[in-house]
């Protein structure tokens, strides 16, 4: 997972590149780097963070590519920071994705000197060997066939005009602006200078000069549709905020509001999500499967519930790093919804994939427009979030199990399993979220409060059943990823089986007691942790549980729909926890934004 | 040239509303009090803000973020204590150049207002300073001028000593002396750092022009003011934007504002000076006659509401009547006489089916009335109502 940008224009490609950046620090910021082509090439490059790489004052090249790294092959050091360059260092190369070749690739190129440890290095070299000096399109063009893996990388040279960027399996867009144009592997690169940007297509060879953008593919050349992209750039500042996970809590009952709107009419019971499926496909279903990863995957357990319950199809989730079109299912029969924010999740791309090889009907729910899995999936529906800054996703958990709520009461009205009062009522409820959560965000400082009396706990459980199962297991990913401290999410009856043994008086448990989580069972396992002296910070909507907390959380009344709005105060714990411990909330060790790798 | 934009203030005078947000966030028309000012600001040709937030922060860094949608950077600065409108212009000290203005983020203005300002800073390079004649100038800060020399400011005087009408519109331009000026007073016996303490200390010795504004200035004091001032707001929109839907049967007159996925159930009555957030529900055959309801309030069939608030997220059950018309409203400990206040329902507050609310009534946020109770004065925060 990296990030890469490249200008050309009449803006100083120095500062547009550097700023393009930090906006794609998100995707990695391992180590960093910049190429200026001016008559020759100028490299600047190191480990660390953005804001720590030494730039020259000024330049007076017209065009930059640049790129921030996060490890996979080779150690984050200077060295494996990108841009890589050929012998004679005229040839700079910046590179996300993966060249699975690249061993074989260097054994070909034995009489050339490699100076880093990464796959991409071969990427100049190879340029190197077919470049006469001009034509710049066409040595990509060469080079690209021999590449096998995922990649999107961009190119410039001493002497070219431009640059020249390809894609294979790794997002790349192309941004065209009044002082300039751009490439970068996501829009919010450039978001301030444009938002007219066309997607490129797998096996697309772009050149790119101040003047203009020339697509070329293995027909000639081709034209990719410039649209515009809505997203606001402020989404991208932190407005007054100190960390961006804080803002896009805060965000919510907004972007919720975006999800659902024009989708939903309540009154009598109907769901429009665009979608082209037919009448018929639907009630001939018998499964639905959806793959993800991480938070996704949490939102998936969620829907699979609902699905199953309004639908009444069979449903099933998958780690999509885990899985198989297999068991016998028919193609034919089986509907599989990738969910991931991104939609360039690499594990969830290629279990998209495997299921549109085996023939099953495919359906993206996904917050990005243009991205790979909207344009590969035989359809998408559009969480409509916003962007996401915070590594720790939020904003989009909520708007995933949101959509998939409205998918959920969809399919049983389609399919004919769901009366129109049902729909009704959980349409009501769905509606309710923007109101309920801007609630729960009113009484933040109590949730403060709670936070700084437990952030010293050894380890941290998360309990809940049906409903409120993936709410714990998100809970506790949440409070891990950016606190690093130990937590788990379980199913609450799963508890006495094994993990109790760990529970003791400094292991504060969280309890999940909501509607649609069968809260008075939950509440047994509450008293079994209590009598092993364990705290319990109960998230409830259940009176009976009061006495038994030692700190509770009222979440408004909402049906099916309340372990979501439990997920909102678990959130806000994760992050309090997290700045009292003085974590890097926005940018935690190790992880990044989007996981492009498999 | 900055703009400071003062919106860290609560507004007591606004509760229940301002429990959970602060007062430039109460809406009017569907856009929150600070928005005008924004919008003006803007308008007038500056691109830089800074907000001086405070009270409930969030609310308003998450509606305006960076500015971006307004075409203007935002910047904001934290007063943690709200120590007075002096000590909330000390927090922008580091965040201004020479030259900036400031400004009131809870009372609506014109563009213009901010040109004429600008204007008389750059030709007279010293304090300026808007004055507006108002109704009742005793809630204000009376000034006295000569020529446009200012010469002296009265705070909230008795309305029979009241030297003149004409009043301080809380809009300035000032320069880095300010902040010693600011320095140099003592805190009022409230402990509060008054700005225009520090601007009438040195009246004498440097001279503070004003500049006369005769457009919109329109504070936003008592919970009645929210329902007649977005009347007065519709009624200066030449076209309000109608992004809600209405069912059939339905009618909402043409000077309603109504925000996205808001709906209007059929044969439902909407009537002027009405403006209905983003998202309500308003039920079947319901009659609305001036009534605010801000973002995902519901309003329950056969409800008859006049001069009415219904906060944020708060429902209003079926067959629910408020008959509107003058009541007393106690405010503070004051008691006001004859105001247009229907009743107003807090955020998250529930009002049951067959209720009646009789004029001037207050329902706290967060409060639970059950059906078919009557209720009048005030209802606390939290509180439940049950026939008795």
């Amino acid at each position: 997972m990296c990030g890469i940008i490249g200008y050309n224009g009449t803006k100083s490609p120095l500062s547009v590149v550097a700023t393009g950046l930090k906006n794609l620090e998100y995707r990695g910021y391992d180590s960093a780097g910049i190429a200026l082509s001016d008559g020759g090439i100028e490299v600047y490059k190191q480990e660390g963070e953005i804001d720590d790489l030494e730039l020259p004052e000024s330049t007076d090249a017209a065009c930059g590519i640049g790129h921030t790294r996060w490890s996979t092959h080779g150690e984050p050091t200077d060295a494996n920071a990108h841009p890589h360059t050929d012998c004679p260092g005229r040839i700079a190369v910046v590179h996300n994705g993966i060249i699975e070749n690249y061993d074989a690739l260097k054994d070909d190129l034995s009489d050339h000197e490699f100076t880093s440890e990464t796959d991409t290095e071969v990427i100049p070299h190879l340029l190197e060997e077919v470049y006469d000096g001009e034509d710049l399109v066409g040595a990509v063009q060469a080079v690209a066939p021999r590449l096998e893996g995922s990649y999107a990388f961009a190119v410039t040279a001493a002497d070219s005009d431009g640059m020249v960027a390809a894609r294979m399996d790794s997002p790349l867009v192309v941004g065209h602006g009044e002082d300039g144009n751009f490439v970068a592997s996501d829009v919010t690169a450039f978001l301030e200078h444009t938002r007219e940007v066309s997607y490129l297509e797998d096996g697309d060879v772009v050149s790119v000069t101040a003047d203009g953008v020339t697509v070329h593919d293995a027909e000639g050349t081709a034209d990719r549709p410039v649209q515009t992209v809505d997203w606001e750039a402020d989404a991208a500042e932190k407005g007054g905020y100190d960390h961006y996970m804080l803002k896009e809590i805060h965000e919510q009952p907004r972007s919720l509001r975006q999800t659902l709107s024009g989708r939903v009419d309540a009154v009598d019971g109907d769901v429009d999500l665009d979608l082209d499926m037919p009448e018929q496909y639907l009630q001939s279903v018998t499964e639905i499967q959806i793959v993800a990863c991480g938070t996704s995957y949490h939102a998936g357990l969620y829907a699979k519930q609902l699905v199953e319950d309004l639908a009444n199809v069979r449903a099933s989730v998958h780690v999509a790093s885990e899985y198989e079109f297999n068991g016998g299912r028919d193609p034919w029969r089986t509907l599989v919804l990738a969910v991931t924010q991104s939609g360039e999740t690499a594990d969830t791309l290629s279990a998209m994939r495997e299921a549109a090889r085996a023939g099953a009907r495919t359906l993206a729910v996904t917050n990005t427009v243009g991205s790979t899995a909207a344009r590969e999936a035989d359809d998408v529906v559009y969480i409509r979030a916003g962007p996401e800054i915070g590594v720790a996703a939020t904003k989009t958990f909520a708007a995933q199990v949101t959509t998939l709520s409205l998918l959920s009461v969809f399919l049983g009205r389609e399919r004919g399993r769901l009366s129109a009062d049902e729909a009704s009522e959980l349409l009501e409820n769905a509606r309710g979220l923007p109101g309920a959560i801007q609630q729960i965000l009113d009484v933040e400082d109590d949730i403060k409060g709670v936070a700084e009396e437990y952030v010293d706990g050894d380890a941290f459980f998360f309990i809940g059943r049906k409903l409120g199962c993936p709410v714990a297991l998100e809970g506790a990913l949440k409070l891990k990823e950016i606190s690093y401290a130990h937590a788990e999410g379980f199913a609450a009856g799963e508890l006495k089986h094994g993990t109790l043994a760990l529970v003791t008086p400094d292991t504060p448990v969280l309890a999940v007691l909501t509607e649609g989580a069968t809260p008075q069972a939950t509440l047994n396992n509450v008293k079994e942790v209590e009598s092993r002296g364990a705290p319990v910070i109960g998230v409830s909507s259940y009176d009976p549980a009061e006495k038994y907390l030692d700190a509770a959380f009222e979440v408004p009344d909402l049906g099916r729909l309340e372990p979501l709005l439990a997920n909102i105060y678990l959130q806000l714990f994760a992050y309090h926890v997290a700045k009292l411990k003085g974590r890097s909330i926005d940018k935690p060790r190790n992880l990044a934004k989007s996981v492009t790798v498999e | 040239m900055k703009a400071v934009v003062l919106a860290a203030g609560e507004g007591q005078r606004l509760e229940p509303l301002t429990n959970l947000r602060p007062k430039p966030m109460v809406p009017i028309a569907n856009q929150p009090l600070l928005e005008y000012v924004i919008d003006s600001v803007s308008d007038a040709g500056i691109d830089e803000i800074l907000l001086v937030v405070g009270y409930k922060r969030e609310r308003i860094q998450t509606y305006f973020g960076d500015g971006h949608r307004w075409g203007v950077d935002i910047e904001y600065a934290v007063q943690e204590k709200q120590l007075g409108t002096g000590h909330a212009v000390l927090q922008a000290e580091d965040h201004v150049d020479d030259e900036f203005l400031v400004l009131n983020g809870d009372r609506i203005i014109t563009a213009d207002l901010v040109e004429q300002l600008v204007e008389k800073r750059r030709d007279t390079a010293e304090t300026v300073m808007a004055a507006t004649r108002a109704d009742d100038p005793s809630e204000y800060g009376v000034v006295t001028l000569d020529g446009d020399r200012v010469t002296g400011i009265t705070e909230k005087p008795r309305a029979t000593t009241a030297p003149s009408d004409i009043v301080n519109a809380g809009v300035y331009a000032f320069d880095q002396s300010v902040f010693d000026a600011i320095r140099d007073i003592n805190p009022d016996p409230t402990g509060e750092l008054a700005l225009t303490a520090a601007i009438e200390r040195h009246l004498d010795d440097e001279p503070v022009r004003a500049v006369r504004y005769r457009g919109l200035w329109v504070d936003v004091s008592y919970l009645w003011d929210v329902t007649a001032v977005t009347a007065q707001v519709l009624d200066e929109l030449d076209d309000p934007i109608q992004n809600g839907v209405a069912d059939e049967g339905a009618q909402v007159a043409d000077d309603v504002r109504t925000g996205s996925d808001t709906r209007v159930g059929a044969n439902a009555t909407v009537r002027r000076g009405s403006a209905l957030g983003n998202n309500v529900t308003v039920g079947a055959n319901a009659v609305l006659s001036n009534v605010v309801a801000f973002d995902d309030a519901t309003i329950g069939d056969g409800a008859v509401l006049n001069d009415c608030i219904v906060a944020e997220n708060a429902t209003v059950g079926p067959n629910t009547t408020v008959p509107g018309g003058p009541a007393d409203v106690v405010v503070d400990g004051t008691c006001c006489e004859s105001v247009d206040l229907g009743a107003v329902v807090g955020d998250n507050a529930s009002v049951g089916g067959g209720s009646v609310l009789v004029g001037g009534t207050v329902i706290g946020d967060g409060a639970t009335v059950q059906d078919g109770v009557t209720v009048s004065g005030r209802v606390p925060t939290d509180a439940e109502v049950r026939r008795g």
